[in-house]
């Protein structure tokens, strides 16, 4: 690549700037407001420089059991991916690797499941769920959230194993090797990208989601998501303790995103075949 | 006892067929080689061998048992990709003890084969390295070693030197027959190079679209073949064929007529079209007028250094000779030629097998 010349570098660094901002703006709002006192909240101009309170966040796991509430979510969230990891994966491996002319129909198939508007089911599931005993508990969650979960990860995947050589696969079979073990010991790790992407859409999916969790969750199973909204009533919108509960809920996306990151290179398989 | 036996083994994917009952006995410790064209079926005969790919018909043994439904970990075969195949997310250490571990052989031994392997092929200082910081000719060597470890009851190579640039190609080639020298062990090697079939097999097995044409040793395949597809496939520049009527005890085609040699008897019947074939180097350069001379115009030379391929006009067939270089002549000059009569082939033209005996 040629080298950049001055101009062109601070032209590069000014639309990163912009950009920057757009995707920050939004963030910083949440951070200050759950820091602003509540009588500046709504200042205007806004008040840039004030000295911080942490009485929202006080307010918030005094009034509710906050702290409960993220639990559930990342009991929600890790489990359905986990969950949608294991079976999609299973699944994705089978249709790259089964030669059938029928195979291009299963997967369409599969992801048509994400097809469907959220809002159609919530009503069935809710029954469903009442009837198995089920409504209120994070178990509930995992499965509806694994249902559009699955299908997403089947084809990420899917992807990720067709680019893993076959060859590999056969070498591992004559150096005395069976079907999983060669799944898990080969195959697998080179599709480890497609899987940190897998577990980044997956988890912040389910920690994200707010429909299913308002309506088929009570007191016990609550997300954080909803609970947050609770601070939202007919009579006033406690805007500071939103914020706060917002803020805590955009840790855990970051710490796992970063976390699957190191995952996240290209050429894995570089350098097995020709 | 025979190392792998194959019995009128067939393979089909459909309605298709790709292998047509091939017969093979391979020896222990004998060094085979499937030659043919790309799509023959020598590449799908190996890979029934590895168990890559199930066998359709007929039965194949290894070490006297039938492996016709025995899995590709349980036939003690080690196998060399032609792409390598080397597990990429583990260094040349980790790609052999991989192919260790099923065997449960204890740390300290795994490290002993992993060592004198290494020293053999000279891995020593690329132990620690990926696959993706080596050479190919380097990862050629590695995945080599990860076959050799094992100790296998029969190696199995599928086109390893195609990848290779063409002096690398020389080097390995020899490395590989050095090897089988040393250990002793049945090999079942796949390659469309004739060159490294003839410099390295006991014996080659020549395939076409899935039947075996003929199976001898190099020298049997380059001094009798079978059939006039064998004839040509074998030898560089390839054999000379021309399309002869017999008459009249002779072979007769347009510019030429030689006496049908003794050696064939009564094989050749009268009117019957027949393919004579001939080497470039059996082609000789005589006085005009030494007997069986013919005239010949020269339509191109190709200068070799320590020979020269001379591209002769006999009437109006195109004939290769190769000439000590002191005897080449320039393009456009007549010269006379005579055929060896000894080194003539004889093949009949509609089945395009061979006449002799």
């Amino acid at each position: 690549m040629n080298k950049l010349s001055t101009r062109q570098t601070i032209l590069i660094y000014l639309a990163l700037g912009v950009v920057l901002i757009v995707f920050l703006m939004p963030i910083y709002l949440i951070a200050s407001s759950s820091l602003k006192p509540s009588p500046i909240m709504f200042q205007k101009p806004p008040a840039f420089l004030f000295a911080p309170t942490f009485e929202h966040y006080q307010d918030l796991f005094a009034m509710r059991p906050f702290g409960k509430f993220i639990l559930n979510s990342l009991i929600v969230a890790l489990g359905s991916t986990a969950f949608s990891l294991t079976i999609g994966s299973l699944a994705a491996y089978a249709i790259s690797r089964i030669r059938h002319k029928r195979m291009n129909d299963v997967a369409f198939w599969i992801l048509s499941m994400r097809m469907f508007p959220p809002i159609a089911v919530v009503v069935p599931y809710y029954i469903i769920f009442k009837t198995a005993g089920l409504l209120d508990t994070p178990l509930a969650l995992i499965i509806v959230y694994s249902t559009a979960n699955i299908p997403l990860t089947v084809w990420l995947m899917k992807g990720f194993f067709d680019e893993v050589p076959i060859a590999l696969e056969e070498a591992a079979a004559v150096d005395g090797y069976g079907l999983l073990e060669t799944f898990l010991r080969v195959t697998l790790p080179l599709a480890a990208p497609g899987l940190a992407v897998s577990a980044v859409f997956c988890f912040i999916f389910s920690w994200n989601e707010f429909l299913f969790a308002l309506m088929l969750t009570g007191s016990e199973a609550q997300t954080a998501t909803v609970a947050v909204m609770s601070f939202w009533s007919s009579d006033a919108v406690q805007w500071g303790r939103i914020m706060a509960g917002s803020f805590i809920i955009l840790i855990p996306g970051v710490i796992f995103v970063l976390t699957c990151q190191r995952w996240l290179v290209r050429g894995l398989t570089m350098g097995s075949v020709k | 006892m025979s190392a792998i036996t194959l019995h009128n083994v067939v393979k089909k994917y459909g309605a298709v067929q790709v292998v047509h009952g091939v017969d093979l006995d391979i020896a222990e410790g004998e060094f085979v080689v499937l030659l043919g064209p790309s799509g023959c079926g020598k590449t799908t005969t190996l890979r029934m061998v590895a168990g890559l790919e199930d066998v359709s018909g007929g039965t194949l043994s290894i070490g006297g048992q039938v492996v016709n439904d025995v899995a590709p970990k349980d036939r003690g075969v080690a196998m060399v990709f032609q792409n390598y195949a080397l597990y990429p997310h583990m260094s040349v250490r980790q790609n052999m003890e991989f192919a260790l571990r099923p065997m449960k052989l204890g740390k300290a031994e795994m490290d002993r084969r992993i060592a004198q392997t290494a020293g053999i092929l000279g891995l020593d200082a690329l132990l620690e390295r990926r696959p993706a910081q080596l050479s190919g000719g380097q990862r050629q060597r590695v995945a080599m070693g990860r076959a050799m470890v094992r100790t296998p009851k029969v190696f199995l190579f599928d086109e390893p030197l195609s990848n290779l640039d063409a002096k690398l190609r020389t080097q390995v080639r020899w490395e590989i027959g050095k090897l089988h020298q040393r250990l002793g062990t049945t090999v079942l090697y796949v390659t469309h190079d004739q060159v490294e079939a003839m410099t390295l097999a006991d014996k080659i097995v020549i395939m076409r679209d899935g039947h075996v044409e003929q199976v001898g040793t190099p020298e049997e395949v380059y001094a009798a073949p079978k059939s006039t597809f064998v004839a040509t496939f074998i030898g560089s520049p390839s054999m000379n064929m021309i399309e002869t009527r017999a008459t009249g005890g002779r072979l007769v085609a347009d510019g030429l007529s030689i006496p049908v040699p003794t050696r064939f008897g009564d094989r050749v019947k009268d009117g019957q079209e027949v393919t004579l074939g001939i080497r470039p180097i059996e082609i000789q350069r005589v006085a005009e007028n030494a007997p069986g001379a013919m005239a010949a115009r020269v339509e191109v030379t190709e200068y070799l250094g320590n020979e020269a391929l001379l591209d002769l006009r006999v009437g109006s067939h195109d004939l290769m000779a190769e000439v000590p270089a002191d005897q080449r002549a320039a393009p456009g000059e007549t010269v006379h030629v005579r055929l060896n009569e000894t080194a003539l082939h004889l093949f009949d033209t509609r089945s395009g097998r061979s006449l002799a005996q």
